[in-house]
């Protein structure tokens, strides 16, 4: 994706870079007392493309654990994911998987 | 109020004069609530549910993050909310949504349901209310009023898709 005018890698960065590959991030959803099971299924199909198994397996986590991991990438494509998940209502947050 | 059913592309539901105009009245105090400065509005809990930190431990990140997307948040529920004042019947009768209105409403509802179960700290064992003459019991009236029009508005949604495939 490196464009003609992208700075050189030091070896530094590439390493830092390894490192967040090999630790991505990850969008979870924490369970709410509000959000309705259906709701919450209907919306991680809408945003993810989850088929409705997998979109109600992961409710489920949410509701029965108190938080599922709905995305992992690149940190800007899970802000992107927990902002696309706020303007649904949904309670979303952003880490480092650990 | 008659729920939400499935016509089509669209979706239906019928709502009574009275629960048309507290729909209207809810919008308003939503409304405010997201046009307030933060400096205003700092603490209170209903904002701080509506436009949740992105980090949770982070208070950088956390920053960064509302810096980066509060006013798209705030611009697209104020759009969202436009939407369902415009298709809102003042005086009750027929709603009639096309699917990008059907989605403002969805998200609206919830925002709703949120801003009111925030306030009367609605938890998942919260039943609905016996006293009604209180004005508790009245808010939280409307709040399962609002979750039986939201669930129904899913469910629509739901067998739109079924029905698509």
């Amino acid at each position: 994706m490196a464009g003609p005018l992208a700075p050189t890698r030091t070896p530094e960065t590439t390493v830092e870079e390894r490192g967040d590959l090999d630790r991505p991030w990850v969008t979870i959803v924490w369970n709410d007392p509000v959000n309705l099971m259906t709701y919450v299924t209907y919306v991680l199909q809408e945003l993810f493309g989850y088929d409705e198994p997998t979109a109600t397996t992961l409710m489920l986590q949410v509701h029965h654990e108190g938080r599922a991991i709905v995305s992992s990438g690149p940190r800007e494509r899970m802000e992107h994911d927990t902002s696309r998940l706020h303007a649904y209502g949904l309670w979303a947050s952003y880490q480092r998987d650990s | 109020m008659k729920p939400f059913r499935r016509r089509g592309d669209e979706v239906v539901a019928r709502l009574e004069p009275a629960e048309a105009g507290i729909v209207g009245l809810l919008l308003d105090q939503l409304e405010q609530l997201l046009a307030a400065d933060t400096a205003d509005v700092g603490g209170d809990p209903v904002v701080e549910r509506l436009l949740p930190d992105g980090h949770r431990s982070d208070p950088d990140l956390a920053a960064d993050y509302r810096e980066m997307t509060e006013a798209a948040l705030r611009a697209g529920k104020a759009d969202d909310l436009a939407t369902v004042r415009a298709t809102l019947p003042p005086d009750g009768g027929t709603l009639r949504l096309d699917p990008d209105q059907a989605a403002a409403w969805l998200r609206t509802s919830n925002d709703l349901r949120l801003a009111l179960g925030t306030r009367l700290d609605v938890q998942e064992d919260t039943e609905p209310p016996e006293d009604l003459s209180s004005e508790e019991g009245q808010q939280m009236a409307v709040y399962y009023w609002l979750t039986a029009l939201q669930g129904s508005l899913v469910d629509a949604l739901v067998a739109g898709r079924a029905g698509r495939r």
